[in-house]
């Protein structure tokens, strides 16, 4: 057996990590819901588009509808349920075990599951966004000016950024937390709705991914001043200087995350919780 | 590293690479949760043999197979691998391990579960696949081993965990509680591949709750107390030293009307009970009872289901040696 067998390198384990999740995922029943999201969402905004065609253009109305829909509300709790589910269910049902009596590195492991849990809630995003847009395309009424496709890019960037951001959250909370999901529930509704009243030089919107994301998105479909009231209510005079560095905070936000993720996964005695 | 299926024939034994002298070592072990002791001050040296490992529930055991594997740290004291200090990745590549958690992954099948352990051993895909069949076939899960594991029965899962423990060839195995939830055929069975496992360079810790268990099994036994280590020796050493243990064991059999009317009639019988779908039988500690439940099991296909002891029969066993 020597002849098959040779120590799996970090990336090998990553990478090999991120198949096992992947395909153990997409077993879980948890895709129906999904999928049926995705259909729903796109008759959503078709009919949304079909009555609001008098007061709203095109651009304004799936701007509103991406972002308020699936930016703050479908990308955070998919993504954050993917994550948790991944990392926190296998050591709830012990399974965890298998994988750590491996000779592998657990932070590789650990990364190799965010990895997957990034590429499946970023393939769902980008169908959402795809769906939509094509969904608020089918009214031509509503594209005067004709049909901005950059936008439907925009989103699907920004959500996919969202992915990564929250999937890094979700593998913290589920690696330090008992109850990850109440965590993750403090995290979204708690934390980001707090901040985002707050004004935009306060701390804690550091802490947040919903803040850099609409930075990002605003930065990126440059709006007009009554499309960024509707973005980003908090703010009554939108301006450029606004937008500083939202990609720099958020890959900070993510490396903090996943580096304080690995570090509890690797140490952390699991077999021991049901003791203490 | 070392082949350890049985079913490997005696060249392959011969070729083996010499077994380390000291496959397991625990110096002076001790493991807290919090105020809790698990384990106090536990020394233990096993080398290619099989080595019981024998305590009530609770008293430590799973904490010490755990702590050996690395998936627990000693709060005092050092634990080694064929010489390597177990939480090394190292050592984690020549130890298996049988947890006695139920769970597995429930969807995947017995050759997909065991293929994607294998690979965080270095096997290629196709290597880990083949290695994985080879290895299920030889535990008997040949005809079943592409069905998802949540179709299978106890006893096919009890093979899946040891699958995973050997399939990437350990120089030492331990073993949690194994045979739980085992029918007659399928313990002798098991038996029979842990006894051939020394002879390929593999040196095996099993635990159980249940001493008759282990008595045709193990070398030596090491009996854990309260997270002690209580005694040690060889089976008949320690067997001689004890009375003779009444307990109970409840037997799951296809038909319990007829095997209760069979089992009232064995030596070593001192009372039976029906009870809905199972049989309660009370043993007066002897090992005629377990013979006989062999040799039904083998001249009735499916008809023993499962044996499991109820009582605590160490109980009064370690009652007897604290004295």
């Amino acid at each position: 057996m020597n002849d098959l067998r040779r120590t799996p390198g970090t990336l090998a384990t990553v990478l090999e990590s991120a198949r096992q999740t992947l395909l153990l995922s997409c077993r879980d029943r948890f895709w129906w819901v999904v999928g049926i999201g995705l259909l729903v969402l796109p008759a959503l905004a078709y009919v949304l588009a079909g009555r609001a065609s008098e007061r709203i253009d095109g651009r304004s109305l799936y701007c509103v509808l991406a972002w308020w829909l699936l930016g703050t509300v479908v990308v955070p709790w998919l993504t954050l349920y993917l994550g948790v589910q991944s990392v926190h269910g296998r050591i709830e049902d012990r399974t965890f075990q298998y994988w750590f009596l491996r000779p592998v590195g657990r932070g590789a492991l650990l990364v190799g599951t965010w990895l997957a849990v990034v590429a499946m809630a970023s393939a769902a995003a980008v169908l959402g966004v795809v769906a939509s847009f094509a969904a608020v395309a089918a009214h031509g009424e509503l594209w005067p000016d004709g049909v901005d496709w950059r936008l439907a890019w925009v989103f699907c960037s920004v959500l996919v950024a969202g992915t990564v951001a929250y999937g890094a959250v979700a593998a913290l909370l589920a690696t330090w937390f008992r109850r990850p999901l109440v965590w993750a529930a403090v995290f979204v509704v708690g934390l980001q709705m707090l901040a985002a009243n707050l004004p935009v030089s306060a701390g804690l919107r550091r802490l947040t991914i919903t803040d850099p994301l609409r930075r990002m998105m605003l930065d990126s479909i440059e709006p007009d001043g009554r499309l960024a009231q509707r973005l980003w209510p908090a703010e009554r005079e939108f301006r450029s200087e606004l937008i500083e560095h939202p990609l720099r905070d958020l890959a900070v936000l993510v490396a903090v995350a996943l580096a304080l993720a690995v570090w509890a996964y690797g140490r952390t005695e699991y077999d021991s919780r049901e003791r203490e | 590293m070392t082949d350890p299926l049985p079913s490997s024939d005696a060249a392959a034994a011969a070729a083996a690479p010499p077994a380390p002298s000291l496959a397991l070592e625990f110096q002076r072990v001790s493991k807290w949760y919090g105020a809790i002791s698990a384990l106090s001050d536990v020394s233990l040296r096993i080398g290619c043999e099989i080595v019981g490992l024998v305590g009530r529930s609770g008293v430590g055991k799973s904490t010490l197979m755990k702590l050996a594997v690395g998936l627990l740290q000693p709060s005092q004291g050092s634990v080694r691998i064929c010489g390597i200090p177990a939480d090394r990745r190292a050592a984690r590549a020549e130890v298996g391990f049988c947890p006695d958690t139920e769970r597995l992954l429930e969807p995947l099948s017995g050759v997909q579960f065991v293929a994607w352990m294998l690979r965080h051993h270095g096997f290629s895909l196709a290597a880990a696949r083949d290695r994985a069949r080879t290895v299920l076939a030889d535990l008997g899960l040949a005809s079943h081993m592409e069905r998802p594991i949540r179709e299978y029965s106890k006893g096919m899962r009890q093979r899946v965990r040891l699958a995973q423990a050997l399939a990437h060839g350990p120089r030492f195995v331990l073993l949690d509680e194994p045979m739980t939830g085992l029918d007659p055929i399928a313990r002798r069975e098991l038996i029979e591949r842990i006894r051939a496992l020394p002879a390929h360079g593999v040196g095996v810790l099993v635990s159980s709750h249940v001493l008759q268990e282990l008595q045709d099994l193990v070398d030596r036994v090491v009996m854990l107390h309260q997270g002690r280590v209580l005694a040690e020796g060889r089976v008949a050493e320690l067997r001689d030293q004890l009375p003779r243990q009444p307990h109970r064991v409840r037997v799951i059999a296809a038909d319990p009307r007829r095997f209760a009317a069979i089992a009232v009639t064995w030596s070593g019988v001192v009372g039976v009970r029906l009870d809905r779908d199972a049989v309660e039988v009370s043993i007066d500690g002897g090992p005629a009872f377990y013979d006989a439940l062999t040799e039904l099991g083998a001249t009735w296909p499916n008809g023993i289901q499962e044996v499991v002891a109820l009582d605590d029969d160490l109980a009064s066993v370690f009652g007897y040696l604290i004295g």
